[in-house]
């Protein structure tokens, strides 16, 4: 087996003497950024006056996503070619992460959506921002109402978000089982902490973050498991060895460097099926979990309604594009050969989860939870495109998530502004009427749920339509008509909404639609913008995501 | 693979029968720790498990991590827990309210996800076999493990450390307060009433 | 580029003795502890005497050498009380989880070189390991469980306070403690406490590593309970802290536990930065054969006894901290200073193994001295503005209490009720005199 493999050619003396690894700053740059400036964060915490440490976080949090992006299109406007000589990409930092025309395409989206993110989180003229004052006072107590009075709000909200941005860059670029588990760890945990800091509702703020942490951790756990499992199968973590030792089948032997001992390599047997199929299994579990596929999605709508909606919006988007991401490298990379033995599973998980999610949905009252339920629909979507298990799949995958994250941060910024004296209106009987008293929010409002529903002229349509149009090509025929009637489901209750909105009469004591200051006005306008131009002009998105797509993931 | 030739299950090593042993005591305590009525023995038998893992370790000779595993696991995990035990509530005698309806339903998915697994990895590993001796020829020592975290496995390493802060400042963020504590606000109440 | 190379230990000498060699040697470290107990015991009622103006223990043997022996005597036939609340398994099961593991650490505390014992070449030390040192540290660790479990078994407030103390303590300051190992790891380039002892041969890691040897022998007294870090038992606040409901040789093993801790890290002081069995200085260089044979273990007991009365003269000397100074120190003092050395040494040890130019050392020893001295100046101007600020606020405080008597919270009495007299009033009446003495006027009158 492999393990006894290695330990056998490992034997000789050890080496006091370790050469240094080779790291690729230069590619690396985005995420080295990204760290760098949640660090900085800390320091900003730990030495700024608590009255200025807001407005000097959130600058450097935009900039040090604005100039991860621009280093993003650096490193893609660069000429790399991987060992094998085709394609484009690079496996860097000693094997651990990928640099390739997809990863960057899914970095890039995760910065531009992390900055609107951001505009939400810079808030402050809705009730002093999302954010609880003091997350450490009991709900409802004399300390929280001081902390109210004081006018505080956790500022660390911003290195937080940093990391778990750092941490979503890290996920779909890992090149092993082991990195990913650990950019998994980084995106989880301060989003687990993020969920908790509500400032309105905190009960059900602090609800939301321990079930999140709780199904969370379990999730890792499986995770952990199957990359031990493929372990055993394969002789190593690395996302390409076990691509290879797919391809030997049982019994192949293959070559793999000993870790701890450069320039020795092992000989390694590849183990039984079974170890495999149980280690796909258990390592899918972890990544469907973050992104809520059925039947790991109950979680969805309770954190999605406890959470600060900043966060909910950041997790909308982003997280799910960094699941999509690593799921994506997982299943295109590791099980590139097994696509035979996993199409069947996913297409199992891609009709319940889309099916659930529009049905589910219907019966929903509060605006975040149907929220949820719509991004779990969405999902069940996307996962129609990667069962095409080719580059048309991937690429209509990867628009997709760029018009959806533009689209879902949008929904959720109008939450943050239609407010009561409770907090945000979130039962939908409340927005009865919103029309006939701010026709603009309102507006933006239904051409949100009408992208969700993918109503033409909207990006939603299209990225329904490249995502059909590649399962159909791979095969998946049946699916799409899953597909196509989850969405008429699901565009029975966008419609009602707009209909609640536009055409019954506003309650006497309705919420108000707060004047934003420029930051969520930016994020729904934004929205709003890539929404109908992804809608109308999608081509030359489309044209970057198929270049993106083309050449693969790198092994 | 000639090595493998070189033993076999038939005629078991003292080190194979010191680590079976040690396999059913980390077993016996885990099943303890979930059935125990009493809450500061649930820890105790955590204790015990980790302990026994270690000892797995240590007879498969990969000293760092077991000591590691005693010094991390048993020295500050389990301490903490039961700091945290006995900050909350820590009643010496059993509790009767530790199990939950769904008991039932916990062990039949803990006992079903047991039982795949080790028929998987019994099936996988049947005709594997790990000679102990050669096993103690510098796989499982620091050098080894140090110049493959630092070298092969450095960024993973060092994303770690990033987790890390971000854990600390999460904690940080949950348990300090930093704005007027509650007992002062009700005496100021007080006071202002005599004035 | 080269690389300096370590000193790569060599531990082909360890595992292969006899059994009845093994038996002598774990015989003779037991023996070396339960007397080095009793002796420290006495020492310390001696010293501790002499320190205070009086006698010590003088009746029992020569110099009341035999005190300790009576006192154990005394605590073995002693009644032993198991009062009824108590966890009965954990209750008897603390004891001995506290002093176990102070006796295995010493496995591996090198007493001396290679000698020759019935023909056969041994090290003067039970067995060693690449890691050696971790396992001192994990079994400290360990030992924690015999406070907690007895604080908590025992069923009593004072006791669960005095374990909690204990567990928080420990933890705190082992990280600290971890964190000076890391410098010396640094330098001798192994974790095995012989390899650690042989790099030491030119020059000890107490002289070349200072600070690490400082704060370790702060943590050696936080990590054994001792005076002034003593608050797990402090008897002012907690009775005896987790031992209270414990007698006889229970309470015995409690007091073992202690010592033998105290042992082990006296014996770990001396290993890790005090030159292990090397004979100290101008020993060695008058007389060479200093460090061959069996004398080694002389420089190593007197080593161990010289740290050993640092730890009973601080008893003399220093009274009882608060419970909160002790956390600030071990987090907020011990921990930054020890990371920011090894950041230092890290520094150094990667510009040696770089082969670094003068220009190089100078620039980053002149970069490293600008950047302590800014940080210094920032700290000064911080600490002046703190300063400022506070007395600001002391001032305000005053002032709206001389306008208000109420407004601090406190529930002051009325100040023109018939029995206060009028000098309160006329002190708080008359225009106010300088800062400082009306505060002593309106308090004093």
């Amino acid at each position: 087996m492999s393990l006894l493999a290695s330990a056998v050619l490992a034997a000789p003396a050890p080496t006091p003497d370790i050469p240094a690894p080779t790291i690729e700053y230069g590619l690396l740059s985005p995420m080295l950024l990204v760290f760098g400036i949640a660090v900085v964060g800390v320091l900003v915490e730990a030495f700024v006056p608590r009255a200025h440490r807001a407005a000097v976080q959130m600058p450097i949090t935009l900039l040090g996503l604005a100039g991860a992006f621009i280093l993003t299109i650096v490193v893609a406007t660069q000429d790399i070619t991987p060992a094998s000589g085709q394609g484009w990409g690079k496996l860097a930092a000693m094997g651990s992460i990928g640099i390739d025309r997809p990863t960057l395409f899914i970095q890039g989206t995760i910065l531009i959506l992390a900055l609107v993110s951001t505009f939400m989180i810079a808030e402050r003229r809705t009730d002093e921002g999302s954010f609880t004052a003091q997350a450490a006072a009991t709900p409802g107590s004399a300390a929280e109402r001081e902390g109210l009075l004081a006018g505080a709000t956790h500022t660390e909200v911003y290195p937080l978000v940093m990391f778990a941005v750092g941490g979503m860059l890290l996920f779909p670029a890992s090149g092993d089982l082991i990195t990913m588990f650990v950019a998994l760890e980084v995106l989880s945990l301060p989003l687990y902490l993020l969920c908790g800091l509500a400032r309105r509702r905190r009960l059900l703020s602090q609800e939301a973050a321990v079930k999140y942490f709780l199904l969370g951790a379990f999730s890792s756990g499986f995770f952990l498991f199957g990359a031990a499992l493929l372990y055993g199968y394969a002789g190593s973590v690395q996302l390409g060895a076990i691509a290879r030792a797919v391809r030997l089948g049982p019994g192949g032997q293959y070559a793999t460097e000993v870790y701890g001992a450069s320039g020795q390599f092992a000989q390694v047997t590849v183990g039984s099926n079974a170890l495999l199929m149980l280690g796909v299994a258990l390592l899918a579990v972890g990544l469907l979990f973050k992104l809520g596929a059925v039947p790991f999605q109950s979680w969805k709508p309770d954190v999605y309604q406890g959470a600060p909606t900043p966060i909910t919006a950041l997790m909308a988007s982003c997280t799910l594009v960094a699941a999509f991401g690593a799921l994506f490298r997982v299943f295109y990379v590791a099980f590139d050969g097994l696509t035979w033995e996993w199409r069947p599973m996913m297409w199992l998980i891609a009709i319940l989860t889309m099916v659930v999610g529009a049905v589910v949905a219907v019966t929903q009252t509060d605006v975040k939870r149907l929220l949820a339920y719509s991004s779990i629909a969405h999902a069940g979507f996307i996962l129609t495109g990667m069962i095409a298990a080719d580059a048309a799949g991937l690429s209509s995958a990867l628009f997709y998530l760029a018009a959806y994250g533009f689209t879902t941060i949008g929904a959720f910024a109008i939450v943050t502004l239609v407010r009561d004296a409770g907090g945000e209106a979130g039962h939908l009987s409340r927005w009865a009427g919103l029309g006939k008293r701010s026709p603009v929010i309102a507006g933006a409002f239904a051409f949100f749920l009408l992208a969700f529903a993918g109503i033409p002229l909207t990006s939603g349509f299209i990225g329904k339509f490249a995502v059909f149009q590649a399962a159909i090509a791979g095969g998946a025929t049946p699916l799409v008509v899953v597909g196509v009637l989850s969405s008429a489901v699901a565009a029975f209750f966008y419609v009602r909404i707009i209909v609640l909105m536009f055409f019954s009469d506003p309650a006497p004591d309705g919420p108000a639609v707060v004047v934003p200051s420029v930051f969520t006005s930016a994020a729904v306008a934004l929205g709003v913008a890539a929404t109908l131009v992804l809608g109308v002009l999608p081509q030359s998105v489309l044209d970057l995501a198929d270049q993106a797509a083309s050449s693969l993931f790198v092994r | 693979m000639t090595v493998l030739a070189e033993g076999s299950y038939a005629s078991p090593t003292g080190q194979e029968i010191v680590f079976v042993l040690l396999g059913v005591v980390t077993l016996a305590a885990a099943v303890l720790v979930v059935t125990t009525r009493r809450l500061v023995h649930a820890a105790l038998w955590l204790v015990v498990a980790f302990g026994a893992l270690a000892g797995c370790y240590l007879v498969m000779s990969a000293e760092l991590v077991a000591w590691v595993q005693v010094l991390i696991y048993v020295g500050a995990v389990v301490v903490l827990l039961l700091f945290g035990i006995m900050l909350t509530r820590a009643p010496i005698g059993p509790s009767t309210d530790l199990d939950g309806a769904n008991r039932p339903a916990a062990v039949v998915v803990a006992v079903a996800l047991a039982g795949v697994l080790v028929t998987v990895i019994v099936d996988g590993f049947r005709t594997a076999y790990v000679p102990s001796a050669r096993a103690s020829s510098g796989a499982g020592s620091a050098e080894t493990i140090g110049a493959a975290l630092f070298r092969d496995w450095v960024l993973p390493f060092e994303a770690l450390s990033v987790l890390l802060l971000a854990a600390l400042i999460g904690a940080i963020v949950l348990s300090r307060r930093e704005i007027g504590p509650a007992e002062t606000d009700a005496r100021r109440g007080g006071g202002e009433g005599e004035g | 580029m080269s690389t300096h190379v370590l000193a790569a230990e060599d531990l082909s000498g360890f595992g292969t003795d006899p059994w009845w060699l093994i038996v002598i040697k774990v015989l003779f470290i037991f023996v070396f502890l339960v007397l080095s107990v009793l002796l420290t015991m006495w020492a310390e009622r001696r010293i501790l005497g002499r320190m205070q103006l009086r006698l010590g223990p003088n009746r029992h043997g020569p110099f009341g050498l035999l005190q300790g022996l009576a006192d154990g005597l005394k605590l073995g036939v002693k009644e032993d009380l198991v009062p009824k609340n108590v966890d009965k398994w954990v209750y008897i099961l603390a004891p001995a989880a506290a002093s176990a593991p102070a006796f295995i650490s010493f496995a591996i505390m090198p007493f001396g070189p290679q000698v020759s014992i019935f023909g056969h070449q041994t090290h003067l030390q039970l067995t060693d390991l690449p890691v050696a040192v971790l396992l001192v540290l994990a079994m400290a660790s360990m030992g924690v469980y015999g406070f907690v479990l007895a604080g908590w078994a025992s069923g009593s407030p004072f006791a669960l306070l005095g374990g909690l103390r204990s567990s928080a303590q420990v933890i705190s300051y082992e990280i600290a403690m971890a964190l000076t190992f890391v410098a010396v790891f640094l330098y001798a380039g192994t974790l095995s406490t012989s390899g650690i002892v042989d790099a030491q041969e030119r020059l000890w890691f107490a002289v070349v590593l200072i600070p690490s040897f400082l704060i370790y022998m702060v943590t050696m007294v936080g990590e054994t309970n001792r005076i002034p870090f003593d608050l797990p038992e402090g008897e002012g606040e907690l009775v005896g802290g987790y031992h209270t409901e414990y007698s006889s040789m229970k309470f015995a093993m409690f007091f073992l536990a202690e010592y033998v801790n105290m042992s082990t890290v006296c014996g770990l002081s001396v290993t890790l930065f005090l030159g292990g069995w090397r004979a100290p200085a101008p020993i060695s260089t008058i007389w060479p054969d200093a460090n061959t044979g069996w004398w080694p273990m002389l420089w190593f007991i007197a080593k161990f006894a010289m740290v050993m009365f640092i730890f009973i003269w601080l008893r003399a000397a220093m009274p009882r901290v608060r419970y909160d100074q002790l956390m600030k120190l071990g987090w907020k003092v011990l921990i930054p200073v020890s990371i920011v050395w090894i950041i230092v040494v890290a520094t150094m040890r990667a510009l040696r193994n770089a082969e670094a130019t003068t220009t190089t050392w100078l620039v980053v020893v002149g970069a490293g001295l600008a950047a302590a001295l800014v940080a210094l100046y920032l700290w000064d101007r911080a600490a002046e503005k703190r300063r400022e600020a506070k007395e600001t606020a002391k001032e305000q405080e005053f002032a709206t209490l001389k306008a208000k008597p109420t407004a601090g919270g406190f529930p002051v009495p009325p100040l023109r009720a018939a029995h206060y007299g009028s000098a309160v009033r006329d002190a708080l009446e008359a225009p106010r005199p300088e800062r400082g003495t009306s505060a002593k006027e309106v308090t004093g009158a």
